[in-house]
């Protein structure tokens, strides 16, 4: 039984020819970068897709840009995101399916536009920070108070960078010579293991956090490429709980990275985070400068207020018996005046009700007077009328002999005289007696 | 006049030793405060205020050293 068989090359070229077609021409596809390598000009790469939620790989395809073209696409690519084409990027760009008889199935990549992966990069980063502030800890490195001094320094850097010398030689050369105590942890700051390598320093650092006060992530000089490494879940959740507070100086201005909003502390360079913790030490020498000198003034001021006070007491004492004196003499008066105060406040009244009643007795004695004096005058009548003068006008007459009034005729002796009173004038007479 | 005790500075950590200091400053301004014991919180202020700025900054030679430490 022979079987009609065709050879390999022939198959994959019918495969090829089955491939080219315009619906896989100059297709528009969205892809995550990986293992991008480049090669005598060229770069080849894979493409893959992955799943939202559980991160596995669910499409994947080798591509490559040619030399023709990569020059371009890379120079417009770094114009525009400030990041070279590399492992991790999530970009739009344009391809070309290409079957080779010997190398498989690739896409040839003929644009890329940066616009998508700039606005990539920004959604991932708000992505990360939303799931941070979700989850209530976005803020916790930030709030984290810090120590009086941070002079135990840990350092995550690469070793022999030049960022990592520039900040040592900032630290180790400040005018006020603070004693700062560093160690490096190194790690990897640029590709796709960053973040798990700079959480395993953090992890070192974690297990001493009693050895030091802050840690200073810092990734020197280069370019600003590749900073998405830092634009990761994982490594943000370490850097935003960790126990100490964190300073990051990764990027440059325009470079902010989700580590940059969760460290409690963000600086553009590795200078700028030792100027920083300069500044911090140096407020502590004024702090204490400020204590030191306000113990001065007070001690100062203590001994001069009580010399004071001594100066007074002394001045006091010459003068306190007669002052003493005085005011009691003033308090004496000040007593008596009161109680006239008060003794007036009750006596007046008094004086008053006496007042009505002398005016009420006065009134009373004028009447009894007046009605006397009537009483009198009615009896000065009755007196008249019944007196011997009204007797006399009526013509009777009165005899009074030696003083006496003659009531009998032989009383009286012979040649005696009499006085005769009548109404008007008196006549003596002699007595005959016959 | 009892005699304030204080514990030797060099087992006190930077912040106890600070914040005795604060607390020195506070009795020293408040009118409790004897003038007896002045002289007393003031020697104790200073040999705080030493040790802390001792703790903060280093010797040159001993600056030397760290960087010296670095450098390998």
């Amino acid at each position: 039984m022979s079987r009609q068989a065709i050879t390999l090359s022939r198959l994959n070229r019918a495969i090829a020819g089955y491939l080219s077609q315009p619906s896989l021409t100059d297709v528009w596809v969205v892809a995550e970068l990986m293992d991008v390598r480049e090669n005598r000009g060229h770069c080849y790469m894979e493409l893959v897709e992955k799943h939202p939620d559980t991160g596995a790989v669910t499409a994947r395809m080798r591509a490559a840009i040619w030399a023709s073209n990569y020059g371009r696409i890379s120079a417009s690519f770094r114009a525009a995101t400030g990041q070279s084409l590399t492992s991790g990027l999530k970009v739009l760009l344009c391809g070309t399916v290409n079957y080779h008889p010997a190398y498989g199935l690739s896409l040839v990549i003929s644009d890329i536009d940066p616009s998508y992966t700039m606005g990539e990069a920004e959604r991932k980063r708000r992505e990360i920070l939303e799931r941070l502030q979700r989850e209530g800890i976005l803020d916790d490195n930030r709030s984290l108070p810090w120590p009086e001094t941070a002079l135990r320094v840990a350092i995550i850097s690469a070793p022999g960078a030049a960022g990592y010398g520039d900040f040592i030689n900032q630290l180790y050369h400040n005018p006020s010579r603070l004693r700062f105590t560093v160690r490096l942890f190194p790690a990897l700051m640029q590709g796709e293991r960053t973040p798990a390598s700079v959480m395993s320093a953090l992890r070192a650092i974690a297990d001493e956090s009693d050895l030091w006060d802050c840690v200073v992530i810092i990734r020197g000089g280069g370019a600003s490429s590749e900073l998405q490494a830092f634009d990761d879940y994982a490594l943000a959740c370490d850097v935003a709980q960790f126990p100490l507070p964190v300073i990051v100086g990764i990027g440059h201005e325009r470079d902010v990275t989700v580590l940059d909003y969760v460290a409690n502390m963000r600086v553009k360079t590795p200078t700028a985070a030792a100027e920083w913790l300069i500044s911090y030490g140096e407020k502590a020498l004024e702090r204490l400068q400020l204590i030191g000198s306000e113990i001065l003034r007070v001690a100062t001021e203590r001994i001069s207020g009580s010399r004071m006070q001594l100066a007074q007491l002394q001045s006091t004492l010459a003068i306190a018996p007669a002052a003493a004196l005085e005011r009691s003499g003033a308090r004496l008066r000040q007593a008596s005046a009161s109680l006239a105060g008060i003794g007036a406040r009750r006596i007046s009244p008094e004086f008053m009700r006496l007042d009505q009643t002398l005016r009420a007795i006065a009134t009373a004695g004028r009447t009894a007077l007046e009605r006397s004096a009537y009483r009198l005058k009615a009896s000065q009548q009755l007196l008249d009328a019944l007196s011997p003068d009204a007797t006399l006008r009526r013509g009777f007459s009165l005899t009074m002999c030696e003083g006496r009034i003659l009531r009998r005729a032989s009383d009286l002796a012979e040649g005696a005289t009499v006085t005769t009173r009548l109404a008007e004038g008196t006549f003596k007479s002699t007595v005959i007696k016959n | 006049m009892e005699k304030p005790q204080f514990r030797p500075v060099g087992e006190l950590t930077y912040n106890q030793a600070v914040n005795e200091l604060d607390g020195i400053l506070r009795t020293m301004q408040s009118d409790s405060c004897d003038i007896d014991l002045l002289a007393a919180y003031t020697r104790r202020a200073t040999e705080l205020l030493t040790e802390c700025r001792s703790r903060l900054t280093a010797t040159d030679k001993e600056l030397q050293a760290i960087l010296a430490g670095l450098q390998q």
